[in-house]
């Protein structure tokens, strides 16, 4: 009995919370959100904020073409299996204390799952046989090479701030990582992560393929790159994957570096409603955790997007290696030395 | 069973002597190959359980001269954990090549020689690994060398093959020369060659002689591995060899001299201090890991990119291996098993595509994957090992890598060793674009009209591929049973030199040299990754969304379609006068036809390459091809090693 | 006299060594490599050299504890080496005649298609 419980209870953790139909609703919604940002900040009206959901289903309705020159089984294979890594991805990032699969995956290998939707869409791009999709995986792949170096030192130095905090000299467990900040305070407020923060900032658009970064889909001169050939329903699968790339960044950078942000919120919840803090808990959690998350789409995505214009894909390179990286260096220095 | 290292060796050499006398005919001559490498195989596999699991060495004298007085007079062998971890995978890619090479190969002439020729190279690095005699080891060094220094000049029309092979014999006779002065240097200091009274010996009796000895060795087996200033032989030899001879010089011969380094190291001169011996091994590793991907990056070559990919990541087995922690050689270990195991994958590949298309050039290429789907999926399965995507195996590899080196760091305190984990992930990544490069320009993307007849390679050669594909599954969902069953145990042989001593030399001979283990073996890991839950999760994800995306869509796209069809077969013909277009998505928007536009592979990654320039431009005159400039860097990099093992003595 | 053999047999492995570095003919990096074999065959044999040192010819039985002779081990291993040595020769030259047909030349600077 206890076992079918068990499994009922991860079969809901996959598919309602934090998998895919809360994936499927918060990724939807920050996506609306950052359109309807960028809108108010050029000026413009913008589409009401459920317009992502109005997108998703249109699609759904649309004719797929399948190009003659693509291979039919990669072409429409690949957004399935970028959108399903994407989500199991999502539930290895801790909402605060709570952590759907924690013994699955630590910080290097949620770094490496990160790849592979970013590679399904490679795939499935070049498996369309476009010549503006081979354009476009070439900038993609390019970028994901220009954001992987600060991201690494970015997450390295968040395992040796916490692993020395814990004396276990390094900690690679997400979860552990989270416990470690639930219990002592967010690493936002040490010294020596701010330029760790920074970086993982500025990784965010540049993961997520938002404007200034965005030369992999330029629409206005490759036609979108990797997704020229893509319609219909393949085609609504990919959008919703950007959108859940929205929410695994921002949740991720949460989880790094702002895990005891819950805190302060529960002890005045507690302070109030002593008898119901603990039963509401988890819906406070999340609520907290999709505030944070618009407020970093807001921030990091759809304000960068207002102010910026795009950069060409070397440029996009240089500044990754040069500026990011250099934020990310100074943060493991400064976590090296003890700071 | 003392006898079973003796047979798997002879086994080879056998065969190999069999096929020149009877090789003329076909069938006898498959399966004389066969025999001789699966015998082997079988061999070695029924003495994994003793010698990996319950721990045993087995130590076989030749004409049953066993050590005398405390002086090994005899040649022996011996088969340890590492040798044994070694030896079986040896014995497996040399199986599967094999199997390859009979459809493979059917088409060449002077079949026999190829078969002899492969088998010698079989039964040298056999002979090597399980090999107890330094002198021993020199000479299957040369038999190996020669063999495959043979084998690479042997479709002699091949454009550069017969450059590649004299530019690997020379150099390659440099770094044999060098194992032979190590080799005698070592014996007038301690006048045995035997590896376990050596090891005995050497602890206690270290001077400048041993030392330059090391150096010498060193350099010697580097140029088997084709470690960094070397590497460059490795791209020629392997773009002109078949393809089965690649696997044997990517998977195996690599292997030999990865073997000898850890051997030489760890057991014979493990008092050397190393502390600084492992600064120059790593920092070797991680020279060679991330200068060859930037190599490959540059390449144009199917088969030469993939040479500069093998000695990338055997600069990862080395980085690894050389951080004299356990986590750190299991985990170099683990990673050299699955170095032969995506390596010949990708390399039998690559001759698939020769095979059917009659050019490797990424340049010409495209398309493949509706001509060759099977091939497609065995490819992208090497592709993602070898770039580390979980669930494959190099994923589970390079992570425990990652973690060993940064564990190194913390432990040391030394603040380069995190250096060192960021080139690994840093190169990991750049390997995964180079894959990206070869799968967009050779298997996706447009089909070139003169391909339009290709056909799926024989079944022979998809059963090769789909066992190393196979083990490449497998050896990535179970890292944990990897760990236990056989990088486990090795490691632990690495460490434990004195078992080693007495199971050779009698019981109590390494007490009488009071030596202490050097190590103590155990180690946890940090980080935590279990692929199994992850790919259920996956599927039960991925089951769920397309349950979803097929209920939603399924009956109006298949009327779509319908009606598409329906609307070409009566207007096809006559939607442009005297093109004859067959379906009218092949016409882009403004009528024209669409014509052949792939995106070449040197152009891919233009945006990475553009901020490099300056480097690619310096490597790419620096690799003039000038057989003079490979010997200079041979002798600057053993006087560079020799000076260095000077100053740290 | 011993020292003196040690310091020609290095000699003659950096006089090989030079010769393949610098000769840019590919029949004189033959004969560097074979001098480089020779140097080590001669290292080898002055290792086991004992002065004063009979032949290590004995049958069973003529074997006593005060018979002196130079070390037999180095000797049976440089006749292997200069066996080995002959095969490097035979094979390089071989390989260097196929390349004259095909290249028509014999200078290591044409021969380098294979490059970058």
């Amino acid at each position: 009995m206890t076992v079918f419980l068990d499994a009922l209870r991860y079969l809901a953790y996959i598919l309602i919370f934090p998998g895919f139909i809360f994936c499927f609703l918060t990724g939807m919604l920050l996506c609306g959100i950052d359109r309807k940002l960028v809108a108010r900040m050029q000026k413009r009206v913008g589409p009401p904020i459920l317009q992502p959901f109005y997108d998703f289903f249109k699609l759904f309705g649309k004719e797929t073409i399948v190009p003659a020159q693509a291979n039919r089984t990669v072409f429409l294979l690949a957004p399935l299996v970028g959108l399903a890594a994407q989500v199991v991805l999502q539930l290895f990032i801790p909402v605060f204390s709570f952590s759907a699969f924690s013994g699955v995956a630590d910080i290097i290998v949620v770094l490496y799952l990160l790849l592979i939707p970013a590679l399904s869409v490679i795939l499935g791009a070049a498996s369309s046989g476009s010549p503006y999709a081979g354009v476009g995986l070439s900038r993609e792949m390019v970028t994901i090479l220009a954001v992987e170096l600060p991201l690494v030192l970015v997450l390295l130095a968040v395992a040796k701030t916490v692993g020395n905090a814990m004396g276990t000299g390094l900690c690679f467990s997400l979860s552990r990582i989270v416990e470690y900040q639930v219990a002592n305070g967010s690493l936002i407020t040490k010294l020596s992560m701010l330029p760790a923060v920074a970086a993982m900032l500025l990784i965010i658009p540049g993961e997520t393929g938002s404007h200034p970064f965005d030369a992999a889909e330029a629409e206005t001169e490759i036609c979108e790159g990797m997704l020229a050939e893509y319609s219909g329903a393949p085609l609504a699968v990919y959008k919703l994957s950007h959108s859940v790339k929205l929410l695994t960044m921002t949740s991720l950078f949460t989880a790094l570096f702002l895990g005891g942000a819950c805190r302060w919120v529960e002890k005045l919840l507690l302070g109030i409603y002593p008898a119901m803090a603990a039963g509401i808990a988890i819906v406070v959690e999340i609520i907290i955790l999709f505030l944070i998350c618009a407020v970093l789409v807001a921030v990091c995505v759809s304000l960068i997007h207002a102010v910026t214009a795009r950069l060409r894909i070397e440029q996009l390179f240089k500044y990754y290696w040069t500026v990011v990286t250099g934020l990310a260096a100074v943060s493991v220095v400064l976590a090296w030395y003890g700071l | 069973m003392n006898h079973y290292p003796i047979l798997a060796i002879m086994a080879y050499f056998l065969c190999a002597f069999l096929i020149v006398v009877f090789g003329k005919n076909r069938a006898v001559r498959n399966i004389l190959g066969f025999i001789g490498t699966a015998a082997p195989l079988c061999l070695l596999i029924m003495l994994a359980e003793p010698v990996l699991f319950n721990g045993a060495i087995i130590s076989y004298w030749m004409g049953n001269r066993a050590p005398v007085g405390g002086y090994a007079i005899g040649i022996a062998l011996e088969v340890d954990a590492l040798g044994l971890f070694f030896g079986l995978l040896i014995a497996t890619a040399v199986f599967v090549a094999m199997i390859y090479s009979f459809s493979y190969m059917s088409h060449d002439d002077n079949e026999p020689q190829y078969y002899t020729l492969f088998l010698m190279l079989c039964g040298g690095v056999m002979g090597l690994v399980l090999s107890g005699d330094l002198f021993n080891m020199f000479i299957m060094v040369e038999i190996l060398t020669f063999a495959a220094v043979a084998l690479t000049a042997f479709r002699n029309k091949v454009f550069g093959a017969l450059e590649a092979a004299f530019k690997y014999l020379v150099v390659g006779c440099i770094g044999s020369t060098c194992i032979l002065a190590g080799t005698i240097m070592l014996y007038a200091q301690a006048h045995t060659l035997n590896f376990a009274q050596l090891a005995a010996f050497l602890p206690g009796n270290l001077n400048t002689a041993t030392i330059i000895a090391y150096a010498l060795l060193f350099i010697g087996f580097c140029t088997k591995a084709f470690l960094v200033p070397f590497h460059p032989l490795a791209a020629d030899a392997h773009g002109a060899a078949p393809a089965p001879v690649s696997v044997l010089i990517s998977g195996v011969l690599t292997k030999s001299g990865l073997y000898g380094i850890i051997r030489l190291t760890y057991i014979l001169f493990r008092t050397m201090g190393l502390g600084t011996v492992q600064f120059w091994l790593v920092f070797l590793g991680s020279v060679s890991m991330f200068l060859c991907v930037t190599m490959a990056l540059a390449q144009h070559d199917f088969k030469r990119l993939l040479a500069f990919h093998s000695i990338s990541q055997i600069g990862y087995v080395l980085t690894a291996a050389g951080l004299a922690t356990a986590l750190g050689v299991s985990s170099g270990l683990y990673h050299a098993m699955n170095h032969t195991l995506f390596k010949g994958l990708l390399f039998l590949c690559a001759g698939a595509v020769l095979h059917e298309t009659g050019t490797t050039d990424l340049g010409k290429l495209g398309g493949l994957s509706k001509k060759m789907p099977v091939t497609t999926v065995l490819f992208l399965i090497g592709a993602f090992s070898i770039s580390g995507i979980p669930p494959f195996n190099g994923f589970a590899s390079k992570w425990l890598i990652y973690q060993a080196t940064y564990q190194k760091a913390v432990e040391s305190g030394n603040i380069g060793f995190l250096l060192v984990t960021v080139v690994c992930l840093v190169t990991s990544t750049l390997t995964l674009a180079s894959f990206v490069k070869v799968t967009q320009s050779v298997f996706f993307g447009q089909l070139p009209k003169e391909y339009e007849n290709v056909k799926e390679v024989p079944f022979g050669m998809r059963l090769g591929m789909g066992i190393l594909a196979f083990l490449c599954i497998v050896t990535g969902l179970f890292p944990g049973l990897v760990q236990r069953f056989l990088t486990g145990p090795a490691s632990n042989a690495v460490f434990h030199a004195n078992s080693y001593i007495d199971a050779m030399m009698g019981f109590g001979y390494a007490e009488k040299f009071g030596l202490a283990d050097t190590l103590p073996v155990s180690f946890e890991s940090v980080g935590v990754w279990s692929p199994i839950s992850w790919l259920c999760l996956l599927l039960i994800m991925l089951f769920a969304i397309t349950i979803v995306a097929l209920t939603s869509k399924r009956d109006r796209i298949s009327a779509a379609d319908k009606k598409a069809q329906a609307a070409n077969a009566v207007s096809g013909p006559s939607f442009l006068d005297g093109a004859p277009a067959a379906n009218k998505y092949e016409l882009f928007f403004g009528g024209e036809e669409s014509t052949y536009s792939q995106v070449g592979g040197d152009d891919l990654f233009w945006g990475f390459k553009h901020n490099w320039r300056h480097y690619f431009s310096f490597m790419h005159d620096l690799h003039s091809g000038i057989v003079n400039d490979y010997s200079l860097w041979a002798v600057v990099a053993l006087a560079l090693a020799m000076l260095y093992a000077m100053i740290i003595l | 006299m011993i020292l003196l053999n040690y310091i020609a047999s290095f000699f003659l492995i950096v006089l090989g060594l030079y010769c393949i570095v610098v000769k840019y003919d590919l029949m004189k990096t033959v004969i560097g490599l074979s001098i480089m074999d020779y140097g080590v065959n001669l290292l080898i044999i002055t290792v086991g050299f004992n002065p004063g040192g009979t032949a290590p010819i004995y049958s069973f039985g003529e074997l006593r504890p005060e018979s002196f002779f130079v070390d037999p081990i180095p000797q049976a291993l440089t006749l292997t080496s200069i066996v080995i040595g002959a095969c490097v020769t035979a094979m390089s030259l071989s390989l260097v005649i196929k390349l004259k047909e095909m290249y028509g030349t014999t200078d290591t600077h044409e021969i380098r298609r294979l490059r970058g």
